[in-house]
C-alpha cells in the first residue's frame, strides 16, 4: 500500500531521477508468496550493495530541494527498514526480499526514463541527480546484472500494479522451503524433510491401491470356500448321526416304527429343513470348486474323474432324494395332529421304509463326497478363473503411477 | 398430485424408495470428477462401490436360503408364511435388478457390445427368470391350499414335483448368481483395454 501511496505520489511531468533511495519503502508483508518468486541466495549479496548507495544517496541529498526533501525522509526510513527487513530475513521467506527489489527495479527503470524529460530548472537537482545515478549506476549495473529479465525497458509504460502480484518473467529458483499440501493444507517444509512424507504418501498409495474390485471378489470367493468346507464336513456328520438316530430308534429290523413315529416326529421336519441348508451349501461350494458354469473345463473334470467333479455330482444327487422326502417328512410332522387319515393302521411300514433307506443313501452320498473333497481340499478352479481376470496388470501400474504426476 | 401421495404410503414406499435407493447406489460406479477432486482415487471408489453393492446382493441371497429352508417350521399363522413368500419373491426381483444395473454400469455395455455380456451371463439371466416364476407359482399354489388351515397336509404329487424342481433351481440359482457377482468384479469390464478392442473389432466383423 506504501508502494502504492506513493507511486501515486510521484509526479509525471518533472522529472525527477529517481533511484532506490527514491523508493517507497517496503513493509513486510503477511501473507507467504510463490517460490518462484524466491530469489535464494542472490538476496544477501545485493542488498549490502543497496544499503551503500542509499547512504551515499543521502550524503549528497541533504538539505538541497524541497523535492528532494521530500523524498529524502523516504531514503532514511529505507534503511532501517532494510535492517529490520535483514533481521527478519531469516524468518520470512525470501519471495518478500525479492518482490521488494523488484518493485525498487521497477520504480529506478521508470525513474531512469523520466530523467530524460527534466526542464531547465531542475539543472541544479538534475546534476545532483546524475550524480546518484553515477554512483548508483555502479550499484544498479551489479544488481540489474542478475535480474536483467526483470528491467522494464518501455518508459511510457505505467508501471503495472499487478506486476507486484504477477509471477516474474525470470527463472524460478530454488529456495530451502517447499510449501507441501497435507490434510487439505500448505505447509512450508525443507527440502531436506522433503523425502519422509513422500514415502508416507507413496506407501499410503500403495496400500490403498492393493484393493481392487478383483480382490474384493477373491476375497468373497475364499469366505464362502471356508463357509462351504464347514457345511460340508457338518453335513456328513449331521446326516450320519441322523441316520443313525432313525435306526436305534425304529428298533431291530424296523420292527418298532411306532415308537420312532412317537419319538422322531417334532424333529422330522427340522432335520429336514436344516438337510436342505447344508446340502445347498455344499452343492453350491462343490460346484465352485468344479466351476460348472465353465462347460469345458467342467467336462474334462468329470471325465477325468476328479473329486471335486464328484463330489459334486454326488451332492446334488444327494439334494434331490432328500427333496423327494419332503412330502413323507410332513406326513411324520403331523403324526400327532390328530388326523386319522394321514397315518391308517399298518400304514407305517409303507411310508417309513422309504424314507430311512433315502435317509441312509443320502447320508453315505455326503460321507463320500466329503471324504472326496477332503483329499484334495486345496483343488478350486474358480479361484484360478478369477484370478486371472485382471490381464492387463502393466498398464494398470502405469496408469496408477501417471495419476499422481 | 393425490396419486402420487398415495404412492408414499404402504409397501409400495418401501419397494419405490428401495429400489430407487438401488439404482443410484449402482450408478455410483461412474465416479464424477467432483468426488475425485476430494482426493478419492477412482479404483478406490469403485471398489467401495463393489463391495457394497456385493454385500446386498449376498445378504439378498441370504434370506432367500433361509426362506427356502425354513419356511415351512414357519407356518403358525398362514399370514407369516405370505409375508416371507412376498418378501423373498421381492428379493429375487430386486437380484435380477442389480445384476443387470451391473452389467449396464461396465464399460462393455456402454460402448455398445451388449451381446457380449448377454452371452457371457445368459445362463444367470434365464436361470433367474426360471427361478421366479418357479417360486411364484409355488408360493401361490401352497399358500392357497393351506390358507384357511396350515396345520394341514395338503401334499399332491403335483405340488411335491414343484417343490423338487424349485428347490434345485434355487441351489443352481444361488451358485451361478454368486459366481456372476464375482465375475463382475472384473476390473476389464470398466475399462478400455486391448481385450475389449479385440472383442469389439470381432462383433464388428
Amino acid at each position: 500500500m506504501s508502494t502504492m501511496e506513493n507511486e501515486k505520489a510521484q509526479p509525471t511531468r518533472t522529472p525527477q531521477p529517481v533511484t532506490n533511495q527514491h523508493l517507497p519503502p517496503l513493509r513486510p508483508r503477511a501473507l507467504p508468496l510463490m517460490p518462484s518468486l524466491d530469489m535464494g541466495d542472490e538476496m544477501p549479496p545485493t542488498k549490502p550493495k543497496k544499503k551503500k548507495s542509499k547512504r551515499e544517496s543521502n550524503e549528497v541529498e541533504d538539505g538541497d530541494e524541497p523535492a528532494v526533501e521530500r523524498m529524502a525522509p523516504e531514503p532514511q526510513d529505507i534503511p532501517p527498514q532494510k535492517k529490520k527487513k535483514k533481521k527478519k530475513k531469516k524468518t520470512q521467506t525470501l519471495d518478500l526480499e525479492r518482490e521488494g527489489d523488484h518493485t525498487q527495479l521497477d520504480m529506478a527503470n521508470g525513474g531512469t526514463a523520466v530523467e530524460q524529460s527534466v526542464d531547465g530548472e531542475d539543472e541544479a537537482p538534475k546534476a545532483r541527480k546524475k550524480k546518484k545515478p553515477k554512483i548508483g549506476d555502479r550499484l544498479h549495473s551489479s544488481e540489474l546484472d542478475s535480474e536483467d529479465e526483470d528491467v522494464i525497458t518501455n518508459a511510457a509504460a505505467a508501471i503495472p500494479q499487478h506486476s507486484l502480484f504477477s509471477a516474474p518473467l525470470g527463472q524460478s529458483q530454488p529456495i530451502s522451503k517447499v510449501f507441501v499440501e497435507r490434510n487439505r493444507r500448505f505447509q512450508a517444509t525443507d527440502r531436506t524433510d522433503l523425502g519422509k512424507p513422500s514415502i508416507q504418501t507413496d506407501d499410503y498409495l500403495e496400500i490403498t491401491s492393493v484393493w481392487s474390485t478383483r480382490d474384493v471378489a477373491l476375497k468373497v470367493h475364499s469366505g464362502f470356500r471356508v463357509m462351504g468346507l464347514f457345511a460340508q464336513g457338518f453335513l456328513a456328520g449331521y446326516a450320519v448321526w441322523n441316520t443313525i438316530v432313525v435306526y436305534v430308534l425304529a428298533g431291530e429290523r424296523l420292527s418298532s416304527l411306532t415308537n420312532l413315529l412317537q419319538q422322531y416326529h417334532t424333529l422330522a421336519y427340522p432335520a429336514q429343513s436344516l438337510l436342505y441348508l447344508l446340502l445347498a451349501l455344499s452343492t453350491v461350494s462343490a460346484f465352485d470348486r468344479v466351476n460348472l458354469a465353465k462347460v469345458s473345463v467342467a467336462m474334462k473334470c468329470f471325465l477325468t474323474l476328479e473329486p471335486a467333479a464328484l463330489a459334486s455330482i454326488l451332492y446334488f444327487a444327494a439334494l434331490i432324494l432328500s427333496l423327494s422326502q419332503q412330502m413323507t417328512s410332513d406326513r411324520i410332522n403331523l403324526y400327532n395332529s390328530g388326523n386319522g387319515t394321514l397315518w391308517p393302521t399298518g400304514s407305517e411300514q409303507r411310508f417309513l421304509q422309504n424314507w430311512i433307506v433315502v435317509n441312509l443313501v443320502v447320508a453315505v452320498l455326503v460321507g463320500l463326497a466329503w471324504a472326496f473333497l477332503s483329499t484334495r481340499p486345496e483343488l478350486d478352479y474358480t479361484e484360478e478363473f478369477l484370478r486371472t481376470m485382471d490381464v492387463d496388470e502393466v498398464p494398470h501400474k502405469e496408469k496408477k503411477l501417471e495419476i499422481p504426476a | 398430485m393425490k396419486a402420487a401421495l398415495k404412492l408414499l404410503h404402504g409397501p409400495k414406499a418401501g419397494i419405490l424408495i428401495l429400489l430407487l435407493w438401488l439404482i443410484s447406489g449402482c450408478r455410483c460406479f461412474r465416479i464424477p470428477s467432483d468426488v475425485l477432486a476430494c482426493g478419492f482415487s477412482a479404483e478406490m471408489l469403485q471398489t467401495n462401490n463393489y463391495s457394497l453393492v456385493l454385500l446386498i446382493q449376498l445378504v439378498l441371497l441370504a434370506y432367500d436360503l433361509f426362506v427356502n429352508s425354513f419356511s415351512e417350521l414357519l407356518r403358525a399363522a398362514p399370514v407369516i408364511q405370505l409375508v416371507l413368500f412376498i418378501i423373498q419373491d421381492i428379493a429375487i426381483l430386486f437380484n435380477v435388478i442389480i445384476i443387470l444395473l451391473m452389467m449396464f454400469n461396465t464399460y462393455v455395455f456402454q460402448v455398445g457390445l451388449v451381446s457380449l455380456l448377454l452371452e457371457r451371463f445368459r445362463a444367470l439371466l434365464l436361470l433367474s427368470a426360471l427361478y421366479l416364476s418357479l417360486s411364484i407359482s409355488f408360493h401361490c399354489w401352497i399358500m392357497n391350499l393351506r390358507w384357511l388351515d396350515s396345520n394341514r397336509f395338503v401334499w399332491t404329487d403335483g405340488l411335491q414335483v414343484l417343490f423338487v424342481f424349485q428347490r434345485l433351481s434355487a441351489v443352481l440359482y444361488y451358485y451361478f448368481y454368486k459366481r456372476t457377482a464375482e465375475y463382475l468384479g472384473d476390473p476389464r469390464l470398466y475399462e478400455d483395454s486391448t481385450w475389449l478392442r479385440d472383442a469389439f473389432a470381432r462383433a464388428r466383423q
